[in-house]
């Protein structure tokens, strides 16, 4: 009696609970108070699943996360009372919490949480460092002249597990025209010294290399650069020169090796390796190339400043398909982990959202399905293990957390080194997101989704 | 007080009587004249006053004559009345007044109307029994007697005595005096008062529909016959009457009226209604003004003056007056004077009548929003920079900036000699050079076969080669400069840090404020603010070789420019822009664009036109193929450097006031069409600093992106 009372004198409309969550409601309608909130509602879903440990949720209505009462939602959307509102849950994401600050004395260019146990950075002086958990620098090594402007880790193949476990390779890409992969041994104690060697320099490129990455398995690197053209590698160690020192004179693509690579000078110098495949097709600088991907690293996904997004075909070095915008000269590029959607960030302040499922044609433009709009150039994004989730960092210093179910807002956000300086990469791997930027590199705690 | 009252109301009552028997008498003159004795009666009653002695004595005071006509009064009342009339008595039961009404008799002879009359002599003249002592015959044929007659004096005693004599007239077929009824007064007082003389008649009886109003509306015609063909064919006798009118014109018989030629001018009223076409409509009078509440009979005490006031009004001169009155109060209007300025205002009236202005102003009603241009939404001219992406800076006045021709570096260069070197996407500083005093000017060579920059410092000029350079380029950069005249550090002490290249100017020429490249990136001009004439230089890179090419240019020379596609140099002095042939060595063109101090010039890349800015914020819009004066000057409020883009059809201006301004410029192919300029977006960001803003702005070349340098240090990108 006291229910249908109190039902009788507050308003309430009927929803239908929807997830995709692991904690299922029965599909059925209910009538809520319009007065209720996210708290209540997530109080509700609580009871109802008789929940051990209470988890938070959070409410998306027709893509849009739920922030005020049901009632107001209703009036603000004009929506009347008798109609059957379709509310979605998620798990809330907590807001992030800053685990460590690890300042630099140059710009980190990029950072990688890929290894467990330790954050690697690139900087702007040509440094590649190791920093374990405890923000101690476990090692560096000068591995560039220039500016290193993306690194990447390269999986330790199989084969080779048996070797030395803290034997890491690591690829980056730099100013100075070209990348190369080092191979970088941890010590284990501090009794005996770490130790780097350049295995290969990868010279194709005549100018600066914007990226590089790797592919899952680690036998393939590509590499992006201001020439408009993208290197497919494969990561085997070459036992001699592929191309040759170039004579000065010689207008070939060629690296007048000025300076070879600093500290590791030594009698074995670096093998100079060709690329297996040079893809081209970009009018203007690529800005970013990644791998599809598992399952699908035939595909190479790069965005360039001429506006475009490209699929290539790496088995036979072929653009597949071209999703061009107007006006949107990207910057990044990121793919989601279900393989089915990629997200660019270009300098008009937006992250579009793209649907990089073969298409029909060949080239289509500008099929984008939603666009995150941000305060300031977005430089760099990372996606979650998750296909809804995606961290931004911008040049107002500001990390966003977006789900792609509500794309109106980002769900939360923090200020890296407190949003005055620029964020120039981001990493998200185990719940840490790894900040780099024009103040070294922060890490914050931000809890993934943990449904896959 | 109370008798003087009391005669006055007397004499109110008389009058209605009295015109009463001058209607009655205006009835009666055609019959008899002895009547006319009853209109004098006014002036005679008085004259009797013994007669009615007998009269009731009700007030002893009153006079006699008033009695009596009093008496009168309520006789003719009573003979007035239709019914008969109640008399008041005192009741003897209650001992109260009452009224006690006659008898009514119910026979025949109560009902005079259906009396015959007894003279049965019919309609002749009555004169002819004058001599006879009957005056007709009755029913029976027997005579009627002639009835007897007083003399004059028995008739005006009948008019003193009996009380009806004045409501009776002479009937002709008795020959004697018989009193009117009560309906024939009524009949007379209708007549008199202009009224329908038979009162049932109702003059304002309601309209009985007969063939109108609802469900009575007639639809069947009248008659069944087919309509006349007369009705609807001309009239052949018009047409007849109308060829004969024609013909006698043709022929001269009849001429039409001639022009009237009047040598006499024509007056038409100027304020008054439109009598003819030919005058112009009339004017509008001048309005009088309002009055005022201070005009009133009766003002509120606001509005009265003061004693002061009063006598301050009355020394100054009439001229001199605010106003022409002096408000007064009175407490009613039948207490106020007659207007003593009345003829005056009239004067003054017709005076402003005569005296206004004969012309009519037309009102243009234009709306204003169709005055302004129709300008495409600035939506729909996107991409365009739109906001700032990032800001690099420096420790000083930012003073030059250029970016590389394939867009991706930008060379900064600041007072106090720092020069650097830093990407457009992310600000990143690569590079940095020092140089001792200030940076002037710097600009990247425009060849994008060779990278590399030259900055002008105190009296040289410096070649730079930015560092990562793809080894081919870096290859033809070096070996393609040799030394010929200008000095070069040997190959093995060059360093990225220190210059390929010097070019010395001559000493005490001054800080070079401008480097500009021709496009093919061979010549290069500078201008130096040292003073001497010759600050204008040339430089071809290839050869090595400088050269002043004026002798003597008037004015100081603030900006140079080359003409992207033919042989021509723009030359700015503070006023004027010249325009030079370098190849024929001749002026070509003088513009003056109406500019105090040209502070910017830029050409149109599609070489058609130019565009200069000065500091008093005036930009104007040259077509060269046309004439010298400015062919269009958009709205600004900047009067800082701007610059043009290649690829997007924008440009931008900045001003001191730390804003920039970027407009769509669009020129067309068609010579027809004007070019179309678009104010789109102000950007603000840069502080002013000591009064200076921006002091440069450049376009990345292949993105709409803009690079902005300004006193306060930074350097902004503004992306789109």
């Amino acid at each position: 009696m006291a229910s249908t009372s109190t039902s009788a004198t507050a308003p309430s409309c009927s929803v239908i609970f929807t997830t995709q969550t692991p904690y299922p409601l029965p599909t059925q309608k209910f009538m809520i108070p319009t007065s209720w909130k996210r708290f209540h509602l997530s109080q509700l879903i609580n009871k109802a699943l008789s929940l051990t440990k209470p988890i938070p949720f959070d409410f998306l209505i027709k893509g849009e996360l739920l922030r005020t009462s049901l009632g107001d939602y209703c009036a603000e959307n004009g929506i009347g009372e008798e109609e059957t509102l379709e509310l979605e849950y998620i798990e809330s994401v907590m807001p992030p919490q800053k685990m460590s600050d690890i300042p630099h004395e140059d710009w980190v260019s990029s950072v990688s949480c890929h290894l467990p146990g330790h954050f690697i950075t690139a900087s702007y002086d040509g440094y590649i460092r190791f920093f374990d958990y405890s923000q101690k620098l476990a090692f560096s090594t000068l591995a560039h002249t220039a500016p290193i402007t993306s690194l990447c880790v390269i999986p330790a193949s199989k084969s080779s597990s048996d070797e030395d476990k803290s034997a890491h390779l690591i690829a980056t890409s730099s100013h100075d025209l070209s990348a190369q992969i080092t191979r970088i041994s941890l010590s284990s104690d501090s009794a005996s010294s770490s130790e780097s060697k350049t295995l290969a320099k990868l010279h194709l490129h005549t100018a600066p290399v914007s990226s590089i990455a790797s592919n899952s398995s680690g036998t393939h690197l590509l590499t992006s650069s201001w020439d408009t053209l993208i290197g497919l590698w494969d990561t085997a160690v070459p036992s001699s020169d592929e191309v040759p020192e170039a004579p000065i004179n010689e207008r070939e693509r060629k690296k007048r090796r000025k300076l070879n690579g600093g500290t590791n000078d030594s009698a074995e110098k670096a093998k100079r390796k060709a690329p297996s495949m040079v893809l081209k097709s970009h009018t203007a600088r690529v800005s970013r190339v990644v791998f599809g991907n598992v399952g699908n690293e035939t595909t190479a996904y790069s965005c360039g400043l001429d506006s475009t997004v490209r699929l290539w075909d790496i088995e036979n070095g072929v653009c597949t398909h071209t999703i061009t915008s107007s006006e949107k000269p990207f910057l990044d590029i990121a793919l989601n982990s279900d393989g089915n959607t990629a997200l660019a960030a270009s300098t008009d302040r937006t992250v579009t959202l793209y649907d990089v499922r073969q298409a029909s044609s060949l080239t289509s433009t500008s099929t984008s399905s939603g666009s995150l709009p941000h305060a300031a150039t977005p430089s760099c994004l990372a996606t979650g293990s998750t296909p809804h989730q995606v961290v931004t960092g911008a040049y107002d210093g500001i990390v966003r957390l977006w789900d792609l179910r509500s794309m109106k807002s980002a769900i939360t956000s923090f200020k890296a080194w407190e949003g005055k300086k620029k964020v120039l990469s981001v990493d998200w791997r185990r719940g840490m997101v790894g900040v780099g930027g024009e103040g070294g590199m922060e890490v914050w705690k931000a809890v993934e989704d943990v449904r896959l | 007080m109370a008798l003087n009252s009391k005669k006055r109301k007397q004499n109110d009552r008389e009058e209605p009587s009295d015109t009463f028997n001058k209607a009655v008498d205006l009835e009666m003159l055609s019959d008899e004249e002895g009547e006319n004795d009853i209109e004098s009666d006014d002036g005679d009653v008085d004259d009797f006053p013994e007669i009615n002695t007998g009269s009731e004595e009700e007030e002893e005071s009153d006079e006699e004559d008033e009695e009596d006509v009093e008496d009168e009064d309520s006789d003719s009342d009573s003979s007035l009345h239709i019914f008969p009339k109640a008399k008041t008595i005192v009741s003897d039961i209650t001992g109260q007044e009452k009224l006690v009404y006659p008898e009514i008799e119910p026979d025949y002879d109560s009902d005079s109307s259906t009396e015959d009359a007894p003279n049965r002599v019919g309609d002749i003249p009555m004169h002819w029994y004058d001599d006879l002592p009957h005056v007709g015959y009755d029913m029976d044929g027997k005579r009627v007697l002639k009835p007897a007659r007083g003399d004059e004096l028995d008739r005006f005693l009948s008019t003193v005595e009996d009380p009806t004599s004045w409501t009776s007239a002479f009937d002709k077929t008795a020959q004697t005096d018989k009193p009117l009824t009560a309906e024939e007064l009524e009949l007379i007082r209708r007549l008199y008062a202009n009224e329908n003389p038979d009162a049932e008649y109702d003059p304002y009886e309601p309209l009985t529909e007969w063939f109108t109003g609802k469900g009575k509306e007639e639809v069947m015609p009248l008659s069944a016959a087919p309509e006349p063909k007369r009705r609807w064919v001309p009239s052949k006798w018009e047409h007849k009457k109308v060829m004969k009118i024609v013909r006698a014109i043709r022929q001269g018989r009849i001429i039409p009226n001639k022009a009237k030629t009047t040598s006499q001018p024509q007056f038409y009223s100027i304020w008054g209604e439109s009598s003819s076409s030919s005058a112009p409509p009339p004017l509008p009078a001048p309005k009088p003004p309002l009055p005022t509440n201070s005009e009133s009979y009766n003002p509120p005490e606001e509005y009265l003056p003061t004693e002061e006031e009063k006598k301050q009004w009355q020394e100054t001169d009439p001229e001199d007056r605010e106003r022409d009155y002096l408000p007064q109060k009175y407490s009613a209007l039948r207490l106020v004077p007659g207007y003593d300025r009345f003829i005056k205002d009239r004067f003054n009236r017709q005076l402003d009548l005569y005296m206004a202005p004969r012309v009519q102003r037309v009102k243009l009603n234009i709306d204003p929003s169709s005055l302004i241009p129709k300008l495409p939404s600035p939506n729909s001219l996107k991409p365009f920079p739109t906001y700032k992406s990032l800001k690099v800076a420096h420790a000083s006045v930012t003073r030059c900036i250029s970016v590389s021709p394939d867009g991706a570096w930008v060379v900064s260069g600041d007072e106090s000699g720092n020069v650097g070197l830093w990407e457009v996407n992310v600000g990143k500083e690569i590079k940095k050079w020092k140089f001792k005093g200030k940076i002037g000017s710097l600009e990247w060579c425009p060849r994008t076969d060779v990278s590399y920059f030259v900055v002008g410092t105190e009296d040289t000029l410096h070649f730079l080669i930015p560092p990562n350079l793809a080894p081919s380029v870096l290859q033809l950069t070096q070996t393609r400069p040799s030394p010929v005249k200008w000095s070069t550090p040997s190959s093995d002490t060059w360093t990225e840090d220190s210059a390929i290249l010097y070019v010395h100017l001559p000493p005490s020429s001054g800080l070079p404020t401008q480097i500009t490249w021709h496009r093919r990136g061979d010549y290069m001009a500078s201008v130096s603010t040292g003073g001497s004439q010759a600050s204008v230089w040339i430089h071809q890179v290839s050869r090595r070789h400088s050269q002043a090419p004026f002798k003597k240019v008037r004015g100081k020379v603030q900006l140079v420019l080359f003409h992207p596609m033919k042989p021509w140099f723009f030359v700015a002095t503070q006023q004027y822009v010249r325009m030079y042939n370098l190849s024929e060595q001749k002026l070509l063109k003088t513009f003056q664009p109406g500019i105090k101090w040209i502070s910017s010039m830029d050409v149109h890349p599609s070489g058609d036109h130019l565009i200069v800015g000065g500091y008093d914020r005036k930009l104007c819009w040259f077509d060269l193929e046309l004439s010298d004066k400015p062919y269009k000057i958009p709205h600004t409020r900047n009067s800082g450097p701007f610059t043009s883009t290649q690829l997007y059809p924008l440009f931008a201006s900045s001003s001191d006031d730390g804003a920039i301004q970027i407009f769509h410029s669009r020129v067309y192919n068609d010579l027809m069409t004007d070019p179309l300029i678009v104010p789109l977006k102000i950007l603000r960001g840069h502080e002013v600093t000591s009064g200076l803003g921006v002091l440069q702005v450049k376009w990345c070349s292949r993105n709409p992106w803009l690079v902005s340098a300004g006193a306060d240090g930074a350097v902004n990108v503004w992306c789109s």
